[in-house]
């Protein structure tokens, strides 16, 4: 029995649709991390575009892998096995996108700090009497935040005389 | 150091990004990107907006700790590698790139350290290297007078307005010590490092503080585009 060897242009349609969704999925997540990467200089109109890609792009994804899916489900039953395997791999950057769109890349460098818990300032034994700190004395509290720490987490939220603050250096 | 908090609504802040070797921060509760250093929204529901400053020294544990024996202290978190980040992070960050690119006739090199004030809407930044050798430096600024100290330990840097009831001080530095002790000239009153009168007519009394932020030179020009300086 002979295949029509001609391909109708709804599968090559939805071929093309594939390939342009998984560009566009890896695009949405790598963009935005071109954008702030370290030692470059970063632009108000850059940022902004950063900005947008990143609060777009969970949903963007996700509705990426809904219209993949769409498509692979028109091309499924008439692909060869070869096709069917690229169909089913397209769907690896199309979840990882999906996937690191939502992963807060920064906070995997810099652990953040959960939860400030403090010690009594006589305890304090490792912080060293020249090391600088950044220090708050809020109705009646005082409380120190050594800056090798704060540097690292780069953000310590905590409450201070009743007051909560966001140390951040 | 800010405060937490905008039209009453508590925020919760997560490192986000970085914007010219300066971070951002992203609340929670409307996922608004917020620069570091100047506590200003750029992006998102609450753009515009600035977080209030929360007044804070950035002085030598050794030193807080004689002001605050009381005091509490952050507790590291030793699930997290900070100690190794930290360990040359200075002397590190001073090597490495900047950005920014340098402007001709700059007063200062890119990594300098300066400390910065803002009085009535003016910036001024001062070379903390010479801020540390000249200890203590009088200043008027919009024409408010100030005074510029460093402590005892050669390092930790205040800024007072040196103003009790209307009266301009001029203040030098006692010999001697520690403690570190400053005197005035005008009622021969003697001064702490927290900017308290420990000894004669004004004992007690005490100076305004005034915030400072040691920064480098090319971040602090960044925010303050107009500043005036001090070498």
């Amino acid at each position: 029995m002979l295949e029509p060897r001609s391909r109708p242009a709804s599968r090559r349609l939805a071929g093309a649709a594939l390939i342009l969704l998984v560009l566009a999925s890896l695009a949405l997540v790598a963009v935005p991390v071109w954008l702030i990467r370290p030692f470059a200089p970063q632009t108000p109109d850059g940022l902004a575009a950063a900005f947008w890609l990143r609060r777009l792009a969970p949903w963007l994804t996700l509705g990426a892998v809904a219209a993949a899916l769409a498509c692979a489900a028109g091309l499924w039953r008439r692909a060869r096995w070869w096709s069917r395997a690229l169909i089913v791999l397209a769907f690896l950057p199309l979840a990882g996108a999906a996937w690191q769109s939502r992963q807060n890349v920064f906070e995997k460098m810099f652990a953040p700090l959960p939860g400030a818990r403090t010690a009594a300032a006589a305890e304090a034994g490792w912080v060293a009497a020249e090391e600088p700190v950044l220090a708050v004395a809020l109705n009646g509290d005082a409380t120190a935040y050594p800056v090798r720490q704060v540097a690292y987490h780069h953000i310590v939220q905590d409450v201070v005389g009743g007051v909560p603050v966001a140390v951040t250096y | 150091m800010w405060r937490a908090e905008i039209d009453g609504r508590v925020l919760r802040f997560h490192l986000t990004g970085i914007n010219n070797q300066n971070f951002l921060m992203q609340d929670e509760q409307t996922g608004s990107w917020w620069q570091q250093v100047t506590g200003e929204a750029l992006f998102g529901p609450l753009k515009g907006r600035k977080l209030d400053l929360v007044f804070h020294d950035e002085i030598s544990f050794g030193l807080w700790k004689q002001e605050h024996p009381g005091g509490r202290v952050l507790r590291p978190d030793d699930g997290a590698p900070w100690r190794e980040f930290s360990h040359d992070w200075e002397a590190e960050t001073a090597k490495l790139p900047v950005v920014t690119p340098p402007r001709p006739g700059d007063p200062f090199g890119p990594r300098e350290l300066i400390a910065g004030v803002v009085v009535q809407g003016t910036a001024k930044a001062y070379s903390v290297a010479a801020l540390r050798r000249q200890s203590p430096v009088l200043d008027t600024v919009e024409g408010t007078p100030l005074l510029l100290v460093a402590g005892e330990d050669g390092r930790s840097i205040r800024v007072f307005e040196r103003t009790v009831d209307g009266r301009t001080l001029t203040l030098f530095a006692q010999p001697g010590g520690p403690p570190l002790r400053l005197l005035d000239a005008e009622t021969g009153s003697t001064w702490s490092f927290a900017g308290e009168a420990v000894g004669g007519p004004l004992a007690g009394r005490r100076m305004a503080k005034v915030y400072v932020l040691l920064d480098d030179w090319f971040d602090w020009r960044t925010y303050h585009p107009e500043t005036r300086v001090w070498r």
